[in-house]
């Protein structure tokens, strides 16, 4: 999700040595495949509605759509900041500069057209 | 003005001066050296935290007009409503996916609007054209819902409805449009950003109390439910079918299973299209910010499910549902329901609080619609060397010419029209789906093809959300219409068609091996997190690189 996809078209130049670097995703299969289930699983529990779409069983007063909706919210919040964590893990230890690398680099300078 | 409450209209007053001082002396805050650059005026600095991106963006998405519409869809058709909520849960995730690449590519290139990468990834003038005209088209109806939004309000609190005579019946909206119109002017991106924070509190404090205090009054949410699900399935007689639904249905026609997940997927993914909310996004410091805001966003999203709830209180309670039927106007039952249940101070807070809810995603709107004209259209076609305080100033003119573009549409124009081209925006900027959300992945498709599908899939959407009609009315009578015997949200039915058109064309157009225009971005570029806001460059710069 975060690894850039490799561009046919893209440009060809002195840079392109440094992103292909260890891809981030091989390096961590694990901790990626948990990152895609995480967010997979906050888009398809609440697209595929027949899960929730029930009256039954009422939770308190609420029946089981509404409430499964509320609950849903939370647990969506939870799964992304995970998430979030995980990806932190995929990033290599990089030296400090590497943020700004691709300004410094950049073939179009400033890039305002 | 006979039957205005004066402690409600005393409060509503009160607040709105409040934000409007906080909206002139926003120009002050993180006051930059040279305030004439687009990145200030339009991105308030590209310098937001975490905590400032969470309001600003908090009080960007969710808009005044969904606090009154979602409650009415919900009062007037039951569950399908609720489609809002599952739409406001999946769009983060799905934004998870493709912003933080987004944020980070017009960082590195100091892209101001979703257009400004369209240009610089598929080198193509036509494909960024199309983009920002598609932004724009989108916005101008959604401003103008805002409005609507106030009008509700207004009309509630006794001040609308006092003439008949247009200017006079408007004259407070009029003053409120101005009022935002100016400082928007002066204070740029960082107005919506400030105010946001005085939105934000009193939507908590009002949804909050709401939610555990009405129920006290109607019998318990076992009520609540109850009243919703007899009047959902009671006959309505002018149809001859059911009101609504209480639970989406398994059947293929009406408020289906599929026609929710449609219409939640398709409002989900249009949600971060809207250059509004790209705006939002793009003014943040750091990658990561936005990423975390992905994560804290849907603590939003359960006041959104609240207010969805208040459509049933409002059906609960006998009074509102009386008042709503005799105004024939189901906007008004949330305005409505407040000023019945509550006391005439608490009334004041959320009324204030929904109409300066009003004002901070109109702004934002406005800005973004602003810089769309700027960026993609004037300096591309009209001036190319433009200086940036030249944009700068080019873009406060449009802001106002398109406030008063969406003032002149809510006071003139019959609501039910601005409704439907609301709706017609969804289907319209899930359009420049393929071209944005794919380019940011792979430079796979050719634009010649994207164009192709933009073109095939505006004018499917328009024709048939056109089409649409019920026994009582004849055309634009609901955003979801059957293809196959499936009831099918139309923006869905239109980016499929967009999707099929550009990969036919562009194997053909790969085949004759037509140009692909140049792309000025690098993969790495697409994850890279600079620190430093991009260096405003002098003017003509980067017209060499074309």
């Amino acid at each position: 999700m975060t690894e850039p996809t490799a561009t046919p078209s893209a440009p060809r130049d002195p840079q392109s040595a440094a992103t292909r670097r260890t891809n981030p995703v091989l390096a961590h299969p694990i901790t990626s495949l948990a990152i895609g289930v995480l967010v997979a699983a906050a888009i398809l529990c609440t697209l595929i509605v027949p899960i929730y779409a029930h009256v039954t069983p009422k939770i308190g007063d609420f029946p089981f759509f509404y409430f499964y909706l509320l609950i849903y919210m939370p647990a969506t919040a939870l799964a992304l900041w995970i998430a979030m964590r995980l990806q932190r893990r995929l990033q290599p230890r990089q030296p400090a500069d590497t943020g700004t690398a691709g300004t410094a680099g950049d073939p179009v300078p400033g890039g305002v057209r | 003005m006979s039957n205005v409450n004066t402690v409600v209209f005393t409060i509503v007053v009160v607040l709105f001066v409040l934000v409007t001082f906080i909206g002139f002396a926003a120009a002050r805050w993180r006051r930059a050296e040279d305030m004439l650059h687009l990145n200030e005026w339009g991105l308030g600095g590209r310098g937001f935290g975490t905590f400032i991106a969470w309001f600003l963006l908090g009080g960007d998405l969710y808009t005044a007009y969904t606090f009154i519409a979602v409650p009415a869809l919900v009062f007037a058709s039951g569950s399908i409503g609720f489609y809002a909520v599952s739409y406001t849960i999946m769009v983060f995730p799905i934004a998870f996916i493709f912003l933080p690449r987004l944020w980070s590519v017009c960082r590195v290139h100091n892209y101001v609007t979703p257009a400004d990468f369209i240009r610089g990834r598929y080198g193509s003038r036509g494909l960024s054209l199309a983009a920002a005209f598609t932004g724009i088209l989108s916005l101008m109806p959604y401003i103008a819902l805002q409005l609507v939004g106030i009008q509700a309000v207004l009309t509630v609190m006794g001040v609308a409805a006092s003439s008949n005579n247009t200017y006079v019946k408007d004259t407070p909206l009029f003053v409120a449009f101005v009022v935002l119109a100016v400082y928007t002017y002066v204070s740029g991106l960082r107005a919506p950003a400030a105010i946001s924070f005085v939105k934000d509190t009193l939507i908590y404090v009002f949804v909050i109390a709401a939610v555990f205090y009405i129920p006290t009054r109607l019998g318990g949410w076992s009520h609540i439910f109850g009243a919703a699900q007899t009047h959902m399935a009671a006959i309505n007689p002018a149809t001859k079918e059911p009101n609504g639904t209480f639970i989406p249905t398994t059947k293929s026609v009406g408020s289906t299973q599929f026609d929710f997940a449609t219409l939640a997927l398709g409002s989900a993914v249009a949600l971060f299209l809207y250059p509004h909310t790209i705006t939002g996004a793009l003014a943040t410091k750091r990658r990561n910010v936005v990423k975390r805001n992905m994560a804290l966003l849907p603590a939003y999203s359960v006041l959104l499910a609240c207010i969805a709830l208040f459509g049933y209180m409002a059906i609960a309670d006998k009074t509102t549902a009386a008042a709503v039927k005799k105004a024939g106007n189901t906007q008004l039952a949330v305005p409505y329901l407040l000023q019945h249940m509550f006391p005439s101070w608490f009334t004041g807070i959320a009324f204030a609080g929904i109409i300066i809810g009003a004002l901070v995603p109109a702004a934002i709107m406005a800005i973004a619609a602003a810089n769309l004209f700027t960026r993609n259209i004037f300096k591309e076609f009209f001036k190319p060397d433009a200086s940036p305080r030249l944009e700068t100033r080019v873009s406060q003119w449009a802001s106002l010419v398109v406030k008063f573009g969406a003032l002149a549409f809510a006071v003139w124009l019959p609501h039910t029209f601005a409704i439907n081209l609301q709706l017609l925006g969804g289907v319209w900027i899930l359009q420049i789906f393929p071209m944005l959300v794919f380019g940011l992945f792979t430079r796979w498709f050719h634009r010649w093809a994207l164009v192709a599908g933009w073109a095939a899939g505006m004018i499917y959407g328009t024709i048939a959300a056109y089409n649409v009609h019920t026994a009582t009315s004849s055309h634009w009578a609901s955003s979801s219409d059957i293809v196959f015997g499936h009831t099918v949200y139309i923006g869905f039915t239109a980016v499929v068609l967009n999707l099929i058109v550009s990969v036919v064309l562009t194997l053909i157009l790969k085949a004759v091996r037509a140009p692909a225009g140049t792309d000025e971005t690098l993969p790495h570029q697409y994850t890279a997190d600079p620190e430093q806001a991009p260096v405003p460059a002098p003017a003509g710069v980067g017209v060499a690189s074309d």
